[in-house]
């Protein structure tokens, strides 16, 4: 039973330290890449010229450096510019700017799946065109993007493990510490990815949730 | 007889890339007029009416409402020009994420900026003129067509416009439910709106226009009140437009 005293006793508080700043990293992080996510997907497909040709540059930046790359300039680049980060706040940096760029793509989707009558009528009614877009296209749009959404949100829940590659020891990094030292890598890995299928859990169950919510006729899902 | 119009449209030319789409069309439409586009499809009636309220730019033409010309440059006019003329589009185009209560209500809230109550209470009077009251609830997608097309009217309504465009108000309709519009229009016409509308239901035509307008490849081909129109028309092609439609729809007379 000492095997498990031990789990008990020291590796769990550590994990659960860890599970903490995760959790810490994910919430914003989500937040801010659901944000810029709407964001881009707009300039994308309402934007001009411009607006357009800089979000889609943004996106096949941040969709084509691989994340850890990006984490790596935001940390240890960035410094040489005279620009300095926490390896938390350069973690959050690193995974909103990513995640946003995924969103923004099922954002953009979405947008595109919206008749274009639904615009001339708001357009017809005197709406200006931000408004037709928050009032009309967006609260449409967001309601199909959801799903494709929800699926970035719990990658960002397991990316987030990239955070301890910059010194943000966050859980996965509080397990690679213990298992070195104790060398229990099988149990301790095993757990932490219980953890994180917890995690993905909890935010699966919490998406079909918010989905139920919204739900509104003409837009259900069918199927079983 | 010489009121001033109250809308006028002048010289609209519409081209997609090479094909031109509307040739030099005009018209002008004093109070309480009602006037109807007829023309085979693809004649440029859709593209006249959505050029009037600039949904669609024209490439020439000028537009004039109360007698000021209408700048789509200046984007605070075209949107307080387009709150004073109405749009009914063929597909109804209701915002398929409200009620039919707020899609009324939406305009007069976001658009004209008036409170909530307020709103609310102009969009029931609104949809109980169209005969929906029991139906404000309902989602686009719980309503018949009939019944969308008249939610769709209710929120044109709302904003009191001065004039309304029509847009084939029920092509996308069936037989059955093209009575319960049409029942509608007419009591917009019965009270004194002033529309411009575009159909293939020349019976209708015939019983309430003050004028029909033949279009056909884009070009106005014959203008007249609906006796001459419909039944004594001079161009040829009007004629045959004419009786190829009565021979479907039937004779009014």
């Amino acid at each position: 039973m000492g095997e498990m005293d031990f789990i008990q006793n020291e590796v769990l508080p550590s994990l659960f330290e860890g599970l903490g700043t995760s959790i810490l990293l994910i919430i914003p992080s989500a937040v801010f890449g659901l944000v810029i996510g709407v964001a881009i997907g707009v300039f994308r497909v309402f934007g001009n010229p411009l607006t357009e040709k800089l979000a889609s540059t943004y996106v096949a930046i941040f969709r084509g450096f691989p994340l850890v790359v990006q984490l790596f300039i935001w940390y240890f680049g960035l410094p040489h510019l005279g620009i300095y980060f926490s390896p938390y706040t350069a973690s959050i940096i690193g995974f909103s700017l990513c995640s946003g760029a995924y969103h923004s793509e099922y954002v953009r989707g979405a947008l595109l799946s919206i008749k274009r009558g639904q615009l001339l009528a708001a357009q017809a009614l005197g709406f200006t065109r931000t408004g037709t877009i928050v009032s009309v296209i967006l609260p449409q749009a967001l309601r199909r993007a959801l799903p494709g959404c929800g699926n970035e949100l719990i990658y960002l829940i397991k990316y987030s493990s990239l955070a301890y590659m910059i010194t943000c020891i966050e859980l996965t990094g509080k397990g690679k510490i213990i298992a070195s030292e104790t060398f229990k890598f099988t149990e301790i890995f095993m757990i932490i990815g219980i953890f994180y299928l917890v995690m993905t859990t909890i935010a699966g169950r919490l998406l079909q949730y918010v989905e139920f919510r919204l739900e509104i006729p003409g837009f259900e899902h069918y199927g079983a | 007889m010489s009121k001033p119009p109250v809308l006028r449209a002048e010289n609209i030319t519409k081209r997609y890339g090479k094909k031109v789409v509307l040739n030099n069309a005009s018209l002008s439409i004093c109070e309480r007029e009602l006037k109807i586009l007829i023309g085979p499809s693809g004649s440029g009636k859709s593209t006249f009416l959505q050029c009037i309220n600039f949904l669609v730019t024209p490439d020439r033409g000028r537009v004039w409402l109360d007698g000021r010309e209408i700048l789509r440059t200046h984007k605070r006019d075209l949107n307080a020009y387009r709150q004073k003329v109405g749009m009914i589009f063929q597909d109804f185009n209701l915002f398929d994420h409200l009620t039919a209560l707020a899609n009324v209500e939406i305009g007069l809230t976001r658009v004209r900026k008036m409170g909530k109550e307020e709103a609310c209470e102009k969009a029931m009077q609104e949809l109980d003129k169209v005969g929906l009251r029991d139906h404000i609830a309902k989602y686009p997608a719980q309503l018949s067509g009939g019944q969308k097309q008249r939610v769709s009217i209710a929120r044109a309504l709302a904003m009191d416009p001065e004039v309304m465009l029509l847009d084939e108000p029920t092509s996308a309709l069936d037989p059955e439910l093209i009575t319960e519009v049409l029942a509608v229009i007419k009591d917009l016409r019965a009270n004194g709106m002033t529309m411009i509308m575009s159909t293939h239901q020349l019976n209708f035509a015939s019983e309430v226009a003050d004028e029909i307008i033949f279009l056909e490849d884009g070009i106005i081909v014959e203008v007249g009140p609906p006796d001459k129109i419909l039944y004594e028309p001079e161009c040829e092609r009007t004629i045959q437009f004419c009786s190829k439609m009565r021979e479907l729809y039937g004779n009014s007379r």
